[in-house]
């Protein structure tokens, strides 16, 4: 007969020293037995325990928490697991323990039956888990507000985008409108003072009448200048008319008439190699015509005004050049935008400011470049590039 | 003239006032037949879960208190369907309500509660009104009654509190870090949260044997609701609202009740001037559930005036 049978521990034994807090309770949670496991986790003597109520041990959060929650549920589903609890250690420290609890029905009433185990690391982790999960939905907040602001930003941006691109169109068809419409009355005015001036006049009388004629031309030109721009920003850009040209010839021609127009200036043509271009003549000559007007308002007038043109293999160049004050940095950015203009403006501006973006429109009609240099030693040179076609 | 009434109630878009519900014509099935406002009573029913028992003359609507829903009344709402029309409901946001209606605006105070209760007393109850709150519903039916005067014929609160942390000479019977500390339990059992609702998964000794679709049916919360909801109830202060409310009002109060003291039902009882004060020997904030026998018999007591003959 084996006599090593290893003895099964009796149930007060198993009981007492069981692995998890063992606690029985009446239904309002008069603790009725307790096993020393459970009193060693809240250091409380077992015989103590009896008497008191369970709830009494919790947290005061944790006794509204039985109160509200898992009470109620004990009475209607019988039994409640995984609930976790603050219970208080007799030396105030605070033990978190899970709770699994099943009511059980006698002849003359209920128990409460509950089993606690400690959790501390558990806890300790779950903890963590929910700052994470805290941090993460606080940045998802963050992060949807910044979205949220930023495709508010963009609407804002891009209507008010679309209210300037409405006005600024609006802004040039009155501009196309109102430069066509000028033109009739200044003919007339032409017309009518051309009339005026065959017949004998007196000294003063023909003073008046060149006076208007000269306003007459600058208010074309304007006018000129202003239907260019409109072309260029409504309408279908500046258009050409090419034709093949000796370029030296044309420009020279362009020179001399252009010395009738300023008379103040000292205009000097340099030619560079030999050949022919094809260029629409009329508007390269117009080109040339607001450089050296330009060279002429800004420019120092002591010092010749040089138009070069120059024939390449690949391409044929003309270019203005002028001694006087160099351009300032901040207006090169902007200087062939319509608009634009240098500081010294005298009161006989001829221009509103459209001579260089007319200029960069014609060259770009062309596939052409514009470029300028200004530097105190060498001067102010506008260069325009035009590919041989 | 049966037909052609039906048809005037759908026609108009209006709820039916209570009063144009003769009782002695129409049974409470035939205005759930009716569908009196049909839309508006089919959302007030998603939304709050809202179940009709009973056919009396008077209704008595069951509004349940924080961590729970309707199904803590099963003990005490049956035994007065013989002779009221019982209403119970979900606040939004617990048991089996429409989780979507949730609004975090709405119920960041009791008056959004108060709001839906009015709605379903407009919706479903027919002769005169008797709210029977628990603990938090006890304040939302005071706030019902305050934003609507005279659509509550009485009040039966049950473990009420007007204010539950002490200030000054008011004793609430909670600090505010006791209420931080509830918000920590919350928040610690918001991982379990599901399993923390469900029972021990064994033989449950000594109870029929529920289906499990059954057993976490029972006081079903959303973790976030449920704190946003503890904060809402414990930190709210109803003293204005509640003195001098001249509703008839029964207070029944345990004997032994953490959650409202004492000192507490003798301070309702004192500024509510057409109360009755009982007191229930009852351990705990449920008497309805641990104690229900004496519970109703107080409410019969109390509801005599308003008990009418069976209509059937």
């Amino acid at each position: 007969m084996s006599t090593d049978q290893p003895l099964l521990p009796d149930n007060q034994m198993l009981f007492d020293e069981a692995p998890c807090g063992l606690v029985v309770t009446k239904e309002d949670g008069t603790i009725l037995r307790s096993n020393q496991t459970f009193s060693h986790s809240i250091g409380l003597d077992a015989q103590a325990l009896i008497g008191r109520r369970f709830q009494d041990l919790l947290t005061m959060g944790g006794r509204i928490f039985h109160q509200t929650h898992w009470s109620p549920l004990m009475q209607m589903q019988g039994s409640v697991a995984e609930v976790k609890l603050d219970l208080v250690h007799h030396d105030k420290h605070i033990v978190t323990m899970l709770l699994n609890g099943v009511r059980r029905e006698h002849a003359s009433g209920a128990f409460y039956e509950l089993a606690l185990f400690g959790t501390k690391d558990r806890d300790k982790y779950e903890r963590e888990l929910l700052n994470a999960r805290k941090v993460a939905e606080d940045l998802l907040r963050e992060k949807t507000a910044a979205e949220s602001a930023l495709r508010q930003a963009q609407a804002e941006l891009k209507s008010a985008y679309e209210e300037a691109q409405l006005r600024a169109s609006f802004a040039e068809q009155m501009v196309a409108i109102v430069s066509h419409d000028l033109k009739n009355p200044l003919t007339a005015i032409k017309m009518a003072s051309g009339i005026l001036a065959r017949e004998e006049r007196t000294t003063r009388e023909s003073k008046m009448l060149g006076h208007i004629s000269q306003s007459v031309n600058r208010a074309e030109r304007m006018i000129a200048d202003l239907l260019d721009l409109a072309l260029a920003r409504v309408g279908q850009g500046i258009t050409l008319s090419p034709s093949t040209v000796d370029l030296h010839a044309f420009v020279g021609a362009s020179v001399d008439e252009l010395r009738m127009t300023f008379p103040e200036a000292t205009l000097v043509h340099q030619t560079v190699g030999t050949g022919n271009a094809c260029l629409d003549a009329d508007r390269v000559q117009q080109i040339i015509g607001n450089l050296v007007a330009n060279s002429v308002a800004y420019g120092d007038l002591q010092q010749p005004i040089t138009i070069t043109s120059r024939v390449e293999q690949d391409h044929a160049v003309v270019s203005v050049k002028n001694q006087g004050p160099v351009i300032p940095d901040s207006l090169m950015d902007v200087l062939f935008e319509p608009m634009i203009r240098g500081a010294k403006t005298g009161t006989d501006s001829r221009s509103v400011g459209l001579g260089l973006f007319i200029v960069r429109e014609i060259v770009r009609a062309h596939n052409g470049v514009v470029s300028v240099n200004s530097t105190p030693e060498s001067g102010t040179t506008f260069t325009a590039t035009f590919p041989m076609v | 003239m049966f037909a052609r009434a039906k048809c005037d109630f759908l026609r108009s878009h209006k709820p039916i006032p209570r009063d144009a519900i003769p009782s002695t014509i129409y049974t409470a099935a035939d205005i759930k037949t009716f569908g009196a406002t049909g839309a508006a009573r089919m959302d007030l029913q998603h939304r709050n879960n809202v179940k009709v028992m009973g056919d009396g003359p008077s209704t008595l609507i069951f509004s349940h208190g924080f961590g729970c829903d309707q199904s803590m009344w099963r003990y005490l709402a049956e035994g007065f369907t013989d002779r009221f029309t019982v209403v119970l409901y979900d606040l939004v946001g617990a048991g089996e309500s429409d989780l979507e209606a949730y609004d975090r605006e709405k119920y960041n105070s009791l008056a959004g509660y108060a709001r839906d209760l009015n709605e379903i007393i407009d919706h479903y109850a027919r002769g005169p009104v008797i709210v029977v709150g628990h603990s938090v519903s006890s304040m939302i039916g005071t706030l019902a009654d305050r934003q609507a005067p005279g659509s509550i014929a009485a009040h039966i609160m049950i473990g009420p509190s007007p204010c539950y942390i002490d200030t000054d000479d008011y004793v609430g019977g909670f600090k505010l870090e006791d209420i931080h500390s509830l918000l920590d339990i919350l928040d610690s059992n918001y991982l379990g949260w599901s399993s923390t609702m469900a029972p021990v998964i064994m033989g449950t000794p000594g109870q029929p044997a529920l289906s499990e679709e059954l057993m976490n049916s029972f006081c079903r919360t959303e973790p976030d609701i449920a704190k946003q909801f503890a904060r809402v109830t414990f930190m709210s202060d109803n003293r204005q609202d509640i003195v001098g409310l001249a509703t008839p009002t029964l207070i029944l109060q345990s004997t032994d009740d953490l959650i409202a003291p004492l000192a507490v039902g003798d301070y309702l009882h004192a500024v509510l001037p057409n109360s009755t004060l009982c007191l229930v020997a009852n351990v705990g904030h449920c008497p309805h559930m641990s104690s229900p026998s004496a519970c109703s018999e107080a409410m019969e007591n109390f509801l005599s005036p308003w008990i009418g003959e069976h209509v059937n």
